[in-house]
């Protein structure tokens, strides 16, 4: 079912409304009650005050002699008091002013109370006593005047109250407003952002405490969450802009594959030229040997030898542009450089249920490397221990530090340490000391497998560094290389070489 | 007459290089894999061994391995002409003739010389492997 709504404003108007129909007529009856019993208690008092010194003054006996002065003072109290009716009886003879109402005919004794009856009189009886006379003074008092100051001030009260009554409402109505003004405030901003639209600061003037506190922690929420979308979008970026460099990075990888097939290739094809140039040489070699020097063929073969030189020349190439010849170009490398490229390379390959530590020094001596090569040993190493640890929650933690005196094969010097770490299976002593064969893994010729550690060796011998594992069954294995710091003195000569 | 032992699965390669050695003064047998090359070697005696590196069967730095354990008196010429196994296998850089002949200088090869060479180069080494002429 539907709940009736209405607005604060309306609920206090009400609330203000209800006090004052319950308060308001219980005011006026209460307040009437008083003004009403106060001017009925003066009229009685002014009555009976008045009866009593006309009475004493009939009991002087001055009066009493003659009808005439009896009448005098009957009259004064019809003129000065308010009276409608004014008798004296002695004995059989009545006298009865004449200015008081004629149609009075007989006073009632018992009216001692105001608006008793329903002549408007009030009546006093008094007995006079003085020299044998037992008179009784009747009075009849004109209860209007009393009864009209009592309705005039009836009249006012309840125009005085509703006069309250209008001035309430509109101070309520203005107070509600001004109470709902803020709550409003509250409200759109609340709105606003509901809506998405967080950027409105939240500043609600109001003097009262509770609203300005919950301004303030809606404020707070507000910033917070500003602080929390933020951070999201941030983090949507984030992942944006790494999506877009793994992308990137793949089509890196790709590339470099790409390469290395078409080099690899280029490897088998030389290796074919390389034996058929063999007996070509060796063979012309022999036969030119053979010839009296007199012998036409001699300048024949001699051209069959040039050309098998530039066959020979032209297989060299082919080795160098697949770098099957292994002559690493040697320049001063920063490995704090290689290490990000290859872990960049390595980890867009990666499964993410491998964690990647690393612990890089902040400075580290340059050393002299082939920037590819390195970066080819850092995936290399870092592919050899992920394979370790394949099918498991495994850590790799690739570290990096300066060794200021190393001592290695009886030889100290400062050399930079590059290590490889993982948790993976490890070996056992007899197969780390094999591992660097390049047929260790490999027993039939077409199986292209066990030469990665190899060619991490190769690599390492090409630069003059050394390379030791640290492994056990089941303990994991480290890989330790060993490059020889280019020291400080020794390097402004040449220029750094850019990873690749 | 000194004794040479030439082991390489490419007949022309063995040939050329028996047909040199020959006329340089040595006696030349020729195998055509490492299995045959140690059945030969305890058949008859060898001062020298030349072998290829890829190989068939046994590979050159096994065959090597196996010479140096059985025959440690023979000198031994490892040749290679680099190149890879197999056109998939992923060998970043591959600098495999680098490494090939590393690993047979490792598992004990006196010499290592990179194919083609020239009858020269050829006698050069054997002599040096000798210790004829060269220290």
């Amino acid at each position: 079912m539907a709940r009736l709504r209405t607005s604060f404003a309306n609920v206090v108007a009400a609330c203000v409304v209800a006090l004052h129909l319950v308060l308001l007529p219980a005011l006026y009856y209460g307040l009437g009650y008083v003004v009403r019993k106060s001017h009925e208690d003066m009229f009685i008092e002014h009555a009976r005050t008045f009866a009593r010194v006309l009475a004493d003054e009939f009991e002087l006996g001055v009066a009493l002699e003659s009808d005439s002065r009896t009448e005098d003072l009957l009259d004064l109290a019809i003129v000065h008091g308010d009276g409608r009716y004014a008798e004296l009886t002695d004995g059989g003879r009545s006298v009865r002013s004449k200015l008081g109402s004629p149609n009075i005919e007989t006073p009632r004794r018992t009216d001692l109370t105001f608006e008793e009856g329903d002549d408007d009189i009030y009546f006093v009886v008094l007995p006079i006593v003085h020299a044998g006379h037992s008179a009784e003074l009747r009075l009849g008092f004109d209860e209007q005047p009393t009864l009209e100051r009592i309705h005039l001030a009836l009249n006012r009260m309840l125009m005085a109250l509703t006069v309250y009554f209008g001035v309430a409402m509109v101070i309520a109505i203005v107070l509600s407003r001004r109470l709902s003004r803020p709550i409003h405030r509250l409200q759109d901003v609340s709105r606003s952002i509901a809506s998405g639209d967080y950027a409105q600061p939240l500043h609600v003037a109001t003097g009262i405490r509770e609203l300005h506190e919950l301004a303030a922690d809606l404020e707070d929420m507000r910033r917070e969450l500003v602080g929390v979308n933020d951070r999201l979008q941030a983090k949507i970026k984030e992942k944006e802009i790494s999506e877009i460099q793994r992308e990137e990075l793949q089509k890196l990888l790709r590339h470099r594959q790409r390469l290395e097939t078409v080099g690899t290739l280029a490897g088998g094809i030389a290796h074919e030229f390389n034996n058929v140039l063999v007996p070509i040489i060796l063979f012309t070699d022999t036969a030119l040997q053979d010839l009296p020097a007199s012998s036409a063929s001699r300048a024949d073969l001699e051209r069959v030898l040039a050309a098998a030189q530039r066959a020979k020349d032209v297989v060299k190439k082919i080795l160098t542009f697949s770098r099957e010849l292994g002559d690493a170009k040697l320049a001063l490398v920063d490995l704090r450089a290689v290490i990000a490229e290859g872990l960049n390379l390595f980890s867009a390959l990666a499964s993410p249920s491998i964690e990647i530590r690393t612990e890089i020094a902040e400075t580290i001596a340059p050393v002299r490397a082939d920037a590819t090569l390195a970066v080819h040993l850092v995936i290399n190493l870092c592919t050899n221990a992920y394979q370790a640890m394949q099918g498991t929650q495994g850590v790799l933690t690739v570290g990096l530090r300066n060794l200021p005196n190393s001592s290695l094969a009886g030889e100290t010097r400062a050399r930079v340490e590059f290590w490889v770490s993982d948790t993976g299976h490890g070996m056992d002593l007899e197969t780390a000391e094999r591992i660097f064969e390049p047929f260790f893994t490999t027993r039939s010729v077409g199986v292209g497998t066990g030469l990665g550690l190899s060619v991490v060796h190769g690599i390492v011998e090409s630069f003059g560094a050394t390379i030791v594992v640290e492994t056990a069954p089941g303990k994991g294995s480290t890989f330790r290389i060993y490059f020889p710091a280019v020291l400080r003195e020794e390097w402004p000569t040449e220029s750094m070489a850019p990873v690749a | 007459m000194q004794n040479v032992l030439v082991v390489d699965d490419e007949l022309d390669v063995r040939d050329a290089i028996k047909r040199v050695l020959d006329r340089a003064g040595y006696f030349v047998r020729t195998t055509s894999d490492a299995a045959d090359a140690l059945a030969e070697l305890r058949r008859c005696h060898a001062d020298v061994v030349i072998t290829d590196i890829i190989m068939p069967k046994i590979n050159g730095v096994e065959a090597i391995d196996s010479i140096r354990k059985e025959f440690p008196a023979v000198r031994i010429i490892a040749i290679s002409g680099g190149g890879n196994f197999g056109i998939t296998a992923y060998q970043p850089a591959a600098i495999t003739t680098t490494a090939y002949l590393a690993a047979a200088s490792r598992a004990g090869a006196h010499l290592v010389l990179t194919k083609p060479f020239e009858s020269k180069d050829l006698i050069q080494a054997v002599e040096q492997v000798l210790g004829v002429g060269h220290a």
